[in-house]
């Protein structure tokens, strides 16, 4: 019932969070088009930045105890809680896809892009929702110097806490339907946690990465990273509650590889 | 009237109450003056007057002139009136505030320096206070006992004797008698480390009659802390104030004055 | 150029240098040796000590997320942070000490590394007037409800909204959001212009955000803001004067019984202070309750004692549950490991002595000791309408009296209780309990229990012996002294000036 509530609002993002690893919603491993700021400022050493590139991608498996998703309390909330005609829903953080598979999982490259490759970050904002007292999406990657444009679609007040170290947190308020404010962050870090105060429930993540070859693992827990150039990678795949994996990949052309990952109940 | 004595009179205690009341609290370090002692002050630069203006007898004779004609003379007749029916408004006013029914605070006289036994018992051993100095001075590293008495002080003092340990911790309102100021040369500055260690280690309840032990929020420590780290906390306490202990050459009787 | 450069740098090296030395003596025991907020004393204090490493500061002059300017961090040292640990440093430091402190922190974090960026404050105006009219505090109390002040702060602004329970600060330790009727305890300052500068900054680490997006999108003017600012202090008094003696006015007629009745709003009211219980085992350095607000009255046969205090939570309440284990989580304890939270009542007692001394000495005041006990009412919000007296002999023996205890009747009303004891003056067991008597200084002490906040037992908010004094029927002395003095005084007046006129008269 979550996921038919969460695919239009899914189709959405995808359309502006293109080229920053949206939640790929639709099943399959559809790469999010090549980012924008790929080639366009190529800096010295920047050698890969052909369009096309290789392709890693893969599927985050889950074993173990599948968690409770016991669903929100919104009742201190009656205006999103109306927007949940099918019920509460779960705590974004525990949703595992279909059996077996994790969703929300940050995946993005750690390490093995040429030295002194400079990206320059598209000018299409990633867009934050807050819609019936959730964040959409939950967990997304922006690049440094990338815009955050952070909306409120409830009636209601949300506060934005920015909580990060490498960047300036901050903590900014809604109380408006209709508010837009724009956030950019200015240094790598995975991850930047973003909660509301008011709703303890809310809460999203932002991966800021200097460089464009990141994704968020769908409901399936597929992801898709595209474009890059060839060499030998390590790739991190990042969950809020399960910690880190890391995988080893190399790219040679313009092929795609796969890396699934797993990641264990605890 | 330049000079003359009765006004002289006048014009020097407006100056002293203008020096006591606005004066003395601008002095660095000082407090309002309590209404108590003002008057007591007051009263005192008053006989300072009429002695002087007494010793010569000319001058007395003129000083007595204004407050004749006031009783004589028929055209200060309102004045007259007037002065007479003021003060005995101001008696009846003063009268009556003093029989009205009003229940003050009784009066919290403490010994703030309450004289030590000779001995106590911490956790059963007995330890003789008499001649006693800190034996963290004569063992070990000095830097490792400062820190932990820093530790100590810290964890456990803080709140009431505060971090500058001038007693104005973020809980010394809450409390009566307020705690402690070590930075006052009235306190540690005047004892051995021996009484120290004493306070410390019995706290409120371990005082005597004269220093008000029901009132006392100073726990006993001797239930929360070591012996040794009583007295690496003295340590702290003389080092980050830097005062001296007294020492048993100086005083006999463990320091109270 | 470059030499001017060295030299700065030579007299920035210098002032960081001093700055430590500051530092490490009267900071890192707080704040830690790293600046970290890690110090020995850090664990014994909700909110933790800053935490410079981050440079995230609650009270500035900047946007949210901006570093603080120079001033800010001078402003904190010399002020403190009023409701916190912290204190003011103005009168215990030299100017160049705080100067130097201030270069000093701000190497503990590399935001601060580029010395050429200078943070700037934001250009906040001056209010407009009108500030404590009722249409201006109206407009506020519309936008303090609009733009969602009460999520948090609740009804009345006690900080017991419905979000309250789950707030967490930027290290998820439990952080209660202000009670702003306390506002002497806010921590960057009580003044309306105070309150408007926390409103556009927010308080970085903190739940508080920043509204300044409000202005500029225009969904809220700034003198709507201000208005805001100024509502919220008008719900806060002045910080209160303690007065050691409680009066007790003798009224006619019966006692107000209800925690509401009219009758209250003519009776003085006292602040006590309340602090936490850190003198025997096992202590508590967080205590929920900050104080209690005490009216008392008499009829010549029985007295109403009303305890008004501010609590965010009508306990048990489960929705706070988690809250009181984060509390016990994040605390050293005497108990050693934390104990598992439960949904403990509210609680408040009022303690006097078994019998009104007659010289100074009292019962221990934490309650009493096995040889002098006290006397106690007790109620708990386990059963609201009924207070226990009894008698405790120190904090872990309370013996109930048998017969004619206390009344009480409770309100519980967004975020404050309003408790009102009664009892007889005198009662046929004088052995066990207080007889009350008119024109004595009784003591009297306080002491709270916020179950939410995982208080129970000896983890509780004290305060010291204070004094009740009941009013005694006026005698007749007391109008009679006045004019017997003011007769003789006039007479012995006349008597002189006669006298003088007629030795002037005989003499010209």
């Amino acid at each position: 019932m979550t996921r038919t509530l969460f695919t239009p609002i899914a189709a959405v993002l995808l359309l502006s969070v293109s080229g920053c690893g949206g939640d790929n919603q639709g099943g399959q491993a559809s790469p999010p088009a090549p980012p924008p700021a790929a080639g366009e400022t190529p800096a010295a050493g920047a050698d890969a930045q052909a369009s096309g590139g290789g392709t890693i991608t893969g599927t985050i498996t889950f074993t173990g105890a599948r968690p409770a998703n016991a669903p929100i309390d919104m009742s201190e909330e009656a205006v999103c809680k109306e927007k949940y005609t099918a019920g509460a829903p779960p705590r974004a953080e525990t949703v595992v896809g279909n059996p077996g598979v994790l969703a929300n999982v940050f995946v993005y490259v750690k390490s093995g892009l040429p030295a002194g490759a400079r990206y320059t970050a598209p000018t299409t904002p990633v867009v934050l929702d807050q819609d019936g007292c959730r964040y959409h999406p939950h967990v997304f990657g922006v690049m440094v110097g990338q815009m955050v444009e952070i909306r409120n679609s409830d009636p209601v007040l949300h506060n934005i806490k920015a909580i990060a170290t490498k960047n300036r947190p901050f903590n900014i308020s809604q109380p408006a339907a209709g508010m837009k404010t724009n956030r950019t962050f200015t240094a790598p870090e995975v991850m930047v946690a973003l909660e509301c105060n008011v709703h303890g429930w809310m809460n999203a993540f932002a991966g800021v990465r200097p460089d464009p070859f990141f994704a968020v693992s769908g409901a399936d827990g597929s992801y898709g990273i595209t474009g890059l150039p060839p060499g030998t990678y390590t790739i991190e795949a990042w969950h809020e509650r399960y910690g880190t994996q890391t995988a080893s990949v190399t790219v040679t052309g313009t092929e795609s590889k796969t890396a699934d990952l797993t990641f264990a109940a605890r | 009237m330049r000079h003359h004595p009765f006004w002289q009179s006048v014009a020097l205690l407006l100056i002293a109450y203008v020096l006591i009341v606005f004066g003395i609290p601008m002095l660095p370090g000082s407090a309002l003056v309590p209404k108590s002692v003002v008057l007591q002050y007051m009263l005192t630069v008053l006989v300072g007057i009429l002695i002087w203006v007494s010793d010569d007898e000319a001058r007395w004779t003129r000083f007595k002139e204004p407050l004749h004609a006031v009783l004589v003379e028929s055209r200060l007749k309102t004045i007259r009136n007037g002065l007479l029916g003021a003060l005995t408004l101001m008696v009846g006013c003063f009268t009556y505030s003093q029989v009205r029914a009003s229940v003050a605070a009784p009066p919290n006289l403490r010994s703030i320096h309450p004289a030590p036994p000779s001995q106590l018992t911490f956790r059963g051993k007995t330890i003789s206070l008499t001649g006693l100095e800190n034996p963290l001075r004569a063992q070990g590293d000095m830097a490792t006992h400062l820190a932990t008495g820093r530790r100590v002080y810290y964890q456990n003092c803080m709140a009431c004797h505060g971090d500058y340990l001038d007693g104005q911790g973020h809980y010394a309102t809450g409390f009566n008698p307020i705690p402690l100021n070590f930075q006052d040369n009235g306190t540690i500055a005047q004892l051995t480390e021996s009484f120290v260690f004493w306070r410390i280690a019995k706290g409120g309840p371990g005082l005597p009659r004269e220093g008000t032990p029901w009132n006392s929020a100073m726990p006993a420590w001797e239930s929360f802390l070591t012996e040794d780290e009583i007295w690496a906390v003295v340590l702290y306490l003389y080092d980050a104030t830097r005062w001296h202990p007294r020492t048993w050459g100086e005083t006999e009787g463990g320091g109270h004055d | 150029m470059t030499s001017v450069f060295l030299l700065a740098v030579a007299l920035l090296a210098q002032d960081t240098t001093q700055g430590k030395a500051v530092y490490q003596k009267w900071c890192a025991g707080c704040h830690g040796d790293t600046g970290a907020g890690d110090g020995e004393a850090a664990h014994y204090m909700l909110p933790r000590p800053r935490d410079f490493t981050g440079a995230i500061y609650q009270i500035r002059s900047t946007a949210s997320g901006e570093l603080p300017t120079d001033a800010d961090l001078m402003r904190a040292i010399d002020d403190g942070l009023p409701g916190t640990a912290m204190p003011g440093w103005k009168d215990r430091l030299s100017a160049g000490d705080r100067r130097n402190l201030v270069a000093y922190l701000k190497t503990f974090s590399t935001f601060f590394a580029d010395t050429s960026f200078r943070p700037q404050p934001i250009a906040f105006g001056s209010a407009p007037g009108g500030g404590g009219g009722d249409e201006a505090l109206r407009t506020g109390r519309l936008f303090y409800d609009s733009i969602g002040c009460r999520k948090c702060h609740g009804d009345r602004g006690r900080g017991d909204g419905p979000s309250s329970p789950t707030l967490k600060d930027d290290a998820g330790l439990p952080v209660f959001a202000a009670d702003l009727s306390e506002g002497w305890r806010f921590n960057g300052g009580a003044s309306a212009e105070d309150i408007y500068h926390r409103l556009r900054t927010g308080l970085d680490g903190t739940p508080m955000p920043s509204f300044s997006d409000l202005l500029d999108q225009q969904f809220l003017t700034d003198e709507q803001l201000w208005r805001v600012a100024q509502y919220v202090r008008s719900l806060s008094p002045d910080a209160p004067e303690v007065r050691d003696v409680i009066r007790a006015p003798r009224i006619a007629g019966a006692l107000p019984r209800a925690p509401d009745d009219s009758a209250w709003n003519d009776v003085d009211r006292y602040w006590f202070p309340l602090v936490g219980q850190i003198i025997v085992k096992n202590r508590w350095f967080n205590p929920a309750v900050s104080g209690v607000w005490v009216q008392v009255a008499h009829n010549g046969d029985s007295l109403a004692l009303r305890v008004v205090w501010n609590d965010r939570s009508q306990s048990p309440d489960t929705a706070w549950l988690a809250h009181g284990g984060r509390v016990l989580s994040s605390l050293a304890l005497d108990e050693g490991s934390a104990p598992a939270p439960q949904p403990w009542p509210d609680q408040l007692a009022v303690q006097f002595p078994l019998t009104i001394p007659s010289g100074m000495e009292r019962p221990y005041f934490l309650m009493g000791d096995r040889t002098a006990p006290v006397y106690q009412w007790r109620w708990s919000s386990a059963s609201p309408a009924a207070a226990v007296a009894g008698q405790a002999r120190g904090l872990d023996r309370f013996d109930p009296a048998a017969a004619g205890g206390a009344g009480a009747q409770s309100v519980y009303d967004a975020g404050q209780w309003r408790v009102v004891f009664t009892r007889a003056l005198a009662t046929p067991d004088s052995a066990s309990q207080l007889q009350f008597q008119t024109g004595r200084a009784i003591p009297v002490a306080f002491f709270a229990w916020d179950g939410s906040n995982a208080e129970t037992g000896t983890r509780m908010a004290v305060s010291t012996w204070y004094f009740l004094a009941l009013d005694e029927p006026v005698p007749a002395r007391v109008f009679i002294s006045p004019v017997l003095a003011m007769t003789l005084v006039l007479v012995v007046g006349l008597l002189m000036v006669r006298r003088a006129q007629r030795a002037s008269g005989r003499q010209p």
